[in-house]
């Protein structure tokens, strides 16, 4: 029996695939919002262990002012992240993706937004990464920016340049699908 | 734009109806009104072959060529 492959099983599994990456996204979020939150409210039992083993305690016990910016640039970072994903989801559930009619403004106007996310997500991955290095140069015992998520700048970069790129092309196809539309 | 359909000139010469040309050329009504209306960015060469088949007349009495001003 052959199967075959069409471009709405290749868009079912990239939807699901989005759902399972936004949901990790979120939790990992909504852990470190809930991990600063707890730190500053209640306790600091969980600054050895912040995100993924990332160790920050010795951070918090020389600067508390310190450890809120690499978190809130942690936060940041993994907002902008959940907001891209949601983003493509909303593409699916939208029903905006139309093999038929692809070039659409509102595609155009997601990739758009997606491609600023992730200019903002390289710009505060860069600094992070930056203020990290920074830090561990004052003696302050930092884990690698891997553990903080605030890594791989130049890819994210590369990542905005290109989809700033696909979102001009989506607009001469929005420009051609409507003459092609208008040609009787 | 400068090119003008002459369309409803020469539909009214042969008494013809949109939705009898529609059905005759074999195109939707909404195709049709477009290019009655002038919205049509082009026409295929197909087409324009049907209509003047249909309403029995050259392209130039279809479309003709006004300066802008």
């Amino acid at each position: 029996m052959k199967i075959e492959i069409s471009t709405k099983h290749i868009l079912n599994v990239l939807q699901v695939l989005s759902w399972i990456i936004f949901i990790g996204l979120c939790i990992e979020a909504g852990t470190i919002i809930f991990n600063l939150a707890y730190t500053f409210a209640v306790k600091p039992i969980n600054t050895d262990n912040f995100w993924q083993g990332a160790d920050l305690s010795d951070l918090y016990r020389n600067d508390h002012g310190h450890f809120m910016v690499i978190a809130l640039f942690m936060i940041i970072v993994a907002v902008m992240k959940a907001i891209i994903f949601y983003l493509i989801i909303k593409l699916f559930v939208d029903k905006t993706l139309s093999i038929t009619q692809p070039f659409t403004s509102k595609l155009r106007a997601t990739i758009l937004n997606v491609a600023f996310l992730t200019l903002g997500i390289s710009f505060f991955s860069h600094y992070g990464s930056d203020y990290v290095t920074w830090l561990s140069e004052q003696k302050i015992e930092m884990p690698d920016p891997n553990k903080l998520d605030l890594y791989a700048a130049d890819v994210w970069f590369f990542m905005a340049i290109i989809l700033f790129v696909i979102a001009k092309v989506v607009k001469r196809g929005i420009e051609i699908q409507t003459e092609n539309d208008l040609t009787i | 734009m400068p090119i003008i359909v002459n369309l409803d000139v020469m539909m009214a010469k042969r008494k013809m109806s949109l939705n009898e040309l529609s059905e005759k050329v074999d195109l939707t009504l909404s195709n049709l009104s477009i290019l009655k209306t002038g919205k049509a960015k082009a026409i295929r060469f197909s087409t324009l072959e049907a209509i003047c088949k249909v309403l029995d007349c050259q392209p130039a009495d279809l479309l003709e060529y006004v300066k802008e001003q």
